[in-house]
C-alpha cells in the first residue's frame, strides 16, 4: 500500500520538474533567442529589464497576459480556444517519454528520471507531434480571415510531408536499437558503446531538416513569412494567446524534438563518444550530476545550432520545402532504411 | 543635350502630311494631327528606334487659351502645336527615347478630352493614360481597362484641370474629434472649418476594388494597404488560386498629395521641398534632378561653380548608397534573412549621420540649390566620408558572402521575375531594373549631368534580368558609388577652400538668382530633363509661360512604371514570389502616387 503512494509522489514530483522544465525553460529560451540574435546582429539585445535583460520574459509575460483578448468577427470560438490546446498539450506531453539520465537510487526507492518509460516512446513522439497539424489547421480555420488560411495550409502541407521524412529518418536508429522506449534507446547506445550518429549521420541530417521544418523555424519559417503572411496562422491572435503558438513553436517543439535527437543519436545523458574507443568524460568531477550535465550541453547545442541557422539563412519557397521533403529527403531516408539493415548485424554484436 | 535633330525625322514629313517638326534649345517636338498619332508612334517605335516610353501627359491650355499673351508667347515659340486650333483645350505629349542612338523626341497633339490609346505600343502608356484620365477627364478609345489611377472610381473631379482650385471643393461637413467625443464645437481661434475636400468612404473603397479586380479564382487576397510586405501604402489583389496567383493588380493613392498640382502653384526653388516628399529614401537625388532640370531650362548649366557640382554629385551618390542599403535591408528581410536587414541598417544610419553633419536634416533633405548648394561643406566633412567609404566595401563583401552564393537565395531570386529586354522597353521600366535586363540605360552616362561626365564609373548590367540579376547590379552600383564619392572627395580637397559653392550670373544675362530664390523668372520654354535615381530614371517637364511659376509640372516618377511590369511577372507565380518581385522592383509609394 505504501508503495502506491510512494510511486504516486515521486510521479508528482517528476511532473512538477518537467512542468517547470518545459514552461519555465521555454519562456526563458525566449530571452536566451534574443540575446543570441543580438549578438548575430552586433547589438546588445535586452539590457534594461533587469540585469542584461533577465528579467525580460517576465516583463513580456506580464505584458502579453494583460492584453486585451480580440476575437475575430464570425470565427468559431470553439475551435478558436481548442487551437490553443491542442497546439500546448501534444507539445509538452512529449517530455513525458524523454530520459533525463540513469537510474538511481533514493532512500531505497530506484527511480528513472523520465517520467513513464513506456515501451512505444518513440511512436508516441510522433503520434503526439503529428497533433500539432490540428493546432494549426484550426488556428486557421477557425479564425474566420485569409491570411491566417493560407498560413496554416502552408503549415500543414510541410508538417504531412516532412513527418513522412522524420518517421523514416528515426527507424534507422531504431533498428540498431532494437526497441521504441527511449531510456532503452540510450541503455543501448552506452552498452554498443557507439553513438548512433557515428553509423547514422544521413539519418541524423534528415531528422534536422524535418525538425526546422516541423517546428517552422529559417529555412522553412514559411507559415509566418511576416512579409507575406504578416505572422501567418497566428495573425487573429491576441494577447498570451499570440505569445503561446511561437512558444510552443518555437521552444518547447524545438526542446522536445532535439531531446529526441540526442536520445537517438547522441546517446542520451552518455558522455562524449569517440568511434572504436569508447566513452570519454571530461566533466567526471561532476561525480553523479555528469550525466544531467552531458544531456544538458547537448541539447544546448542543438538548440543554438537551430538559432544560429534561424538568425542566418533566407527561407525558402513552399513549393521549394515541400519538394526538398518528398524528392531528396525521403529517398535519403529510405536508403538509409536499407543501408542500416544490412549493418545492423554487425553493430548488434 | 540628347535629343532628335529634325534631319533626323525629316522624311517623316512626307510620310505624314500635315504633321510639324519643331527643335528647340531645349527639346525637339513632332506636331501631329490625332488622327495620325498612332501611326506616328508605331513608326517612331518599330523604324526609327525609339523603343523606350518614357512618359505621357496632358498640359490643360484653359488659362493660356484665355490670356493672349500667354498664348501668343507660347505659340511664337512653337510650344503649342497647331496654334490654329483655338479650341481644343489639352495638349497631350509623349516623350519617347531611343537608347542605341540615345537620342530623345517630344510627340505632341492636341485634343478636346479624347485620345487614341497606346497600349499596343506600350504597356507602360496605359498607366501613363489612367494617369490622365484621373487627373484631366481625357477618355482613351480602345482603352481596355480605363480605371482612375489614383483617385477612387466614385470622385466627380478632375483636380489637374486648370478650374480645379489648389485647395479643392469643400464640399463634405467633417466633425472635428473634439466635436464628436465632447459635443464641443470650440469657439474662436480652435473653430477649425467643418467643410472638407471629399473622403472616400468605405463603400467608394469597395466600388473601386470591385472595379479594378473580376474574380476568376478561389480567393481574392488584399495584401495592403498597411502591410509589411509593400513597403509602404501600396493596396494589391491577388486573385488565388491556392498559392498561384491567376491575376493582379495594384490600386495605388493612398499617398497622393497633388504634387504635380501643387507644383503650378510654387516658385521653382519652393519646390525642391515636394521633390524630397516623394521619393523620401533619396531626397537629394531627387532634389538635385529637379535643381538641374530648372539650371537647364534657365540656361545656367555652365556657371554652375565646380565646387557646387562635386558637392552635389558626391551627395547624391551617398543617397544612392543610402538607399540601395534600404533596399539591401528589406529584400533581405522580405526573403527571410532578418541579420542583413540590421546589418544595413547599421550602415545606412551612419550615411545618415553623415548628411545630418552636413546638411542638417536626415530625411528631407534639400540642400541643393538652383545655382549652387545652400552651403559649404562643414569642416571635416570629407575625412568623415573618407572613413566611411573606407570601410563600406568591406561590409559590403561580408554581407554578400552570406548572400551572394546562398543556395536558398539563389534558389528564391533565380528565375523568378524574368524581365527581358524587350519587355523592358514596352513597360518603360528604368533604372536597376532595365539595366538587370542587360540594357546599360543610365542616365549618368546618357545624359550627364554635374560632375558626372568627370567622373569614372561603370556601369553594371545583368544578363537574364531576373530578380538575383536585378541584386547583383544594385550591389555593384554600391560599389560604383564608393568609387565616385572616392573622386569626388579627391577633387574637393584640391579646391580652395573659399571657392564658390553658388553660381555668380553674368550681368548681361539679366537672371535674378538668390540663394533663397524668391523672384527667380523663367523664360518662356519647355524642358524634360532627368537624372538617375536609385530608383530609376526621374524625370522632369516642366512648361513655362514666364514668371515665376511654371504652368505646368509633370514628374516622371521611375517606381510608377517600374510598378507597372509587376501584375505581368507576378501572373501564374505563388505568393511567395510577391515578395521577391517587389522588393526586386523596390518601389517607393511616395513617388508613384505623387
Amino acid at each position: 500500500m505504501e508503495s502506491v503512494w510512494v510511486d504516486l509522489l515521486v510521479a508528482v514530483i517528476k511532473i512538477l520538474v518537467i512542468l517547470g522544465i518545459a514552461l519555465g525553460l521555454g519562456a526563458y529560451l525566449t530571452w536566451v533567442e534574443r540575446k543570441v540574435a543580438a549578438h548575430i546582429q552586433r547589438r546588445p539585445g535586452p539590457m534594461v529589464v533587469g540585469w542584461h535583460g533577465l528579467l525580460q520574459p517576465i516583463a513580456d509575460g506580464l505584458k502579453l497576459i494583460t492584453k486585451e483578448d480580440l476575437f475575430p468577427r464570425y470565427g468559431n470560438r470553439f475551435l478558436y480556444n481548442l487551437a490553443l490546446v491542442m497546439a500546448l498539450v501534444p507539445a509538452t506531453l512529449v517530455f513525458a517519454v524523454i530520459p533525463f539520465g540513469p537510474e538511481f537510487e533514493v532512500f531505497g526507492y530506484r527511480v528513472k528520471p523520465i517520467l513513464t518509460d513506456v515501451n512505444v516512446g518513440i511512436l508516441l513522439v510522433f503520434g503526439l507531434g503529428s497533433l500539432a497539424v490540428y493546432a494549426i489547421a484550426l488556428a486557421g480555420w477557425a479564425s474566420n480571415s485569409k491570411y491566417p488560411l493560407i498560413g496554416s495550409m502552408r503549415k500543414a502541407g510541410i508538417i504531412i510531408s516532412y513527418e513522412v521524412a522524420i518517421t523514416f529518418a528515426v527507424m534507422g536508429p531504431l533498428i540498431l536499437a532494437g526497441t521504441l522506449s527511449t531510456y532503452q534507446i540510450v541503455q543501448n547506445q552506452i552498452e554498443q558503446n557507439l553513438w548512433y550518429i557515428w553509423v547514422q549521420p544521413v539519418a541524423f541530417v534528415v531528422y534536422m531538416f524535418s525538425l526546422l521544418a516541423e517546428t517552422g523555424r529559417v529555412p522553412f519559417d514559411i507559415q509566418e513569412a511576416e512579409a507575406e503572411l504578416v505572422t501567418g496562422f497566428t495573425v487573429e491572435y491576441g494577447g498570451m494567446k499570440f505569445g503561446l503558438f511561437p512558444l510552443v513553436e518555437w521552444y518547447i517543439e524545438v526542446l522536445t524534438l532535439s531531446a529526441i535527437a540526442v536520445v537517438l543519436f547522441l546517446g542520451g545523458w552518455s558522455p562524449l563518444n569517440i568511434p572504436f574507443v569508447g566513452f570519454v568524460d571530461p566533466l567526471f568531477f561532476l561525480g553523479p550530476l555528469s550525466p544531467y550535465a552531458w544531456f544538458l550541453l547537448k541539447v544546448t547545442a542543438l538548440f543554438l545550432f537551430i538559432l544560429w541557422l534561424h538568425w542566418t539563412l533566407p527561407r525558402y519557397r513552399i513549393d521549394q520545402i515541400t519538394e526538398i521533403a518528398w524528392k531528396i529527403m525521403l529517398p535519403l531516408a529510405l536508403l538509409n532504411i536499407v543501408i542500416t539493415s544490412l549493418i545492423a548485424p554487425f553493430i548488434w554484436d | 543635350m540628347p535629343w532628335a535633330k529634325e534631319k533626323d525625322l525629316s522624311d517623316l514629313k512626307e510620310r505624314f502630311p500635315g504633321i510639324d517638326i519643331k527643335e528647340l534649345e531645349n527639346s525637339t517636338s513632332v506636331h501631329v494631327p490625332k488622327d495620325k498619332l498612332i501611326d506616328l508612334l508605331k513608326v517612331l517605335k518599330e523604324e526609327k528606334g525609339f523603343r523606350l516610353f518614357l512618359d505621357h501627359s496632358v498640359v490643360d491650355l484653359k488659362d493660356v487659351l484665355e490670356k493672349e499673351k500667354d498664348w501668343r508667347n507660347l505659340s511664337q515659340k512653337g510650344l503649342i502645336a497647331f496654334p490654329e486650333d483655338r479650341v481644343s483645350r489639352f495638349q497631350a505629349f509623349y516623350i519617347l527615347y531611343n537608347v542605341d542612338e540615345r537620342k530623345k523626341v517630344i510627340v505632341k497633339t492636341r485634343t478636346d478630352g479624347t485620345l487614341p490609346t497606346v497600349e499596343r505600343l506600350w504597356f507602360a502608356g496605359k498607366w501613363a493614360e489612367r494617369e490622365c484620365y484621373d487627373m484631366f477627364g481625357i477618355r482613351y478609345e480602345g482603352h481596355e481597362n480605363l480605371v482612375r489611377a489614383f483617385l477612387w472610381e466614385t470622385y466627380p473631379y478632375f483636380p489637374l484641370r486648370k478650374d480645379f482650385p489648389l485647395e479643392g471643393i469643400p464640399e463634405q461637413e467633417l466633425p472635428s474629434l473634439n466635436e464628436v467625443l465632447f459635443g464641443d464645437p470650440l469657439e474662436g481661434t480652435m473653430n477649425y472649418e467643418r467643410r472638407h475636400t471629399l473622403v472616400p468612404t468605405l463603400e467608394d473603397l469597395e466600388i473601386t476594388e470591385k472595379k479594378r479586380l473580376k474574380k476568376k479564382a478561389q480567393i481574392v487576397l488584399n495584401w495592403g494597404p498597411l502591410h509589411p510586405g509593400t513597403h509602404g501604402t501600396m493596396w494589391f489583389l491577388f486573385d488565388l488560386e491556392g498559392e498561384r496567383i491567376v491575376q493582379c493588380d495594384v490600386i495605388l493613392g493612398q499617398l497622393h498629395r497633388g504634387v504635380e498640382k501643387l507644383a503650378e502653384h510654387e516658385m521653382y526653388n519652393q519646390f525642391l521641398v515636394y521633390t524630397d516628399r516623394m521619393d523620401y529614401i533619396s531626397a537629394l537625388c531627387s532634389n538635385q534632378a529637379w535643381v538641374v532640370a530648372v539650371e537647364r531650362m534657365l540656361g545656367i548649366e555652365d556657371v554652375i561653380p565646380e565646387k557646387a557640382r562635386y558637392i552635389r554629385t558626391m551627395m547624391s551618390e551617398l543617397q544612392r548608397i543610402n538607399s540601395h542599403l534600404l533596399w539591401l535591408g528589406t529584400y533581405a528581410l522580405d526573403l527571410g534573412a532578418l541579420t542583413i536587414f540590421l546589418y544595413a541598417f547599421k550602415e545606412r544610419e551612419k550615411i545618415m549621420d553623415i548628411l545630418e553633419g552636413i546638411t542638417g536634416a536626415r530625411l528631407t533633405i534639400s540642400y541643393p540649390r538652383v545655382g549652387g548648394v545652400r552651403m559649404d561643406l562643414p569642416e571635416g566633412a570629407l575625412e568623415v566620408i573618407k572613413a566611411f567609404i573606407k570601410r563600406f566595401p568591406k561590409e559590403l563583401s561580408d554581407w554578400e558572402r552570406i548572400l551572394t552564393r546562398n543556395r536558398i537565395w539563389l534558389r528564391r531570386n533565380k528565375e523568378v521575375g524574368v524581365i527581358t529586354p524587350e519587355e523592358a522597353y514596352y513597360y518603360g521600366v528604368t533604372g536597376p531594373v532595365i539595366r538587370g535586363s542587360g540594357i546599360p540605360y543610365d542616365i549618368r552616362k546618357f545624359e550627364p549631368y554635374d560632375a558626372y561626365p568627370e567622373v569614372e564609373f561603370d556601369v553594371p548590367v545583368g544578363e537574364t534580368g531576373d530578380c538575383y540579376d536585378r541584386y547583383l547590379v544594385r550591389i555593384e552600383e554600391m560599389r560604383q558609388s564608393v568609387r565616385i564619392i572616392e573622386q569626388c572627395v579627391e577633387k574637393l580637397e584640391k579646391l580652395p577652400k573659399d571657392a564658390p559653392f553658388f553660381a555668380e550670373i553674368p550681368k548681361d544675362r539679366k537672371i535674378k538668382l538668390t540663394i533663397d530664390g524668391i523672384g527667380l523668372k523663367a523664360p518662356v520654354g519647355e524642358i524634360y530633363s532627368s537624372g538617375e535615381n536609385p530608383r530609376g530614371e526621374l524625370g522632369f517637364y516642366i512648361l513655362s509661360t514666364g514668371g515665376t511659376k511654371p504652368y505646368r509640372v509633370k514628374i516622371r516618377p521611375p517606381s510608377f512604371y517600374n510598378l507597372c511590369i509587376y501584375p505581368r511577372l507576378m501572373k501564374d507565380r505563388v505568393i511567395a514570389d510577391a515578395v521577391t518581385v517587389l522588393a526586386s522592383i523596390d518601389p517607393v509609394v511616395g513617388e508613384t502616387d505623387r
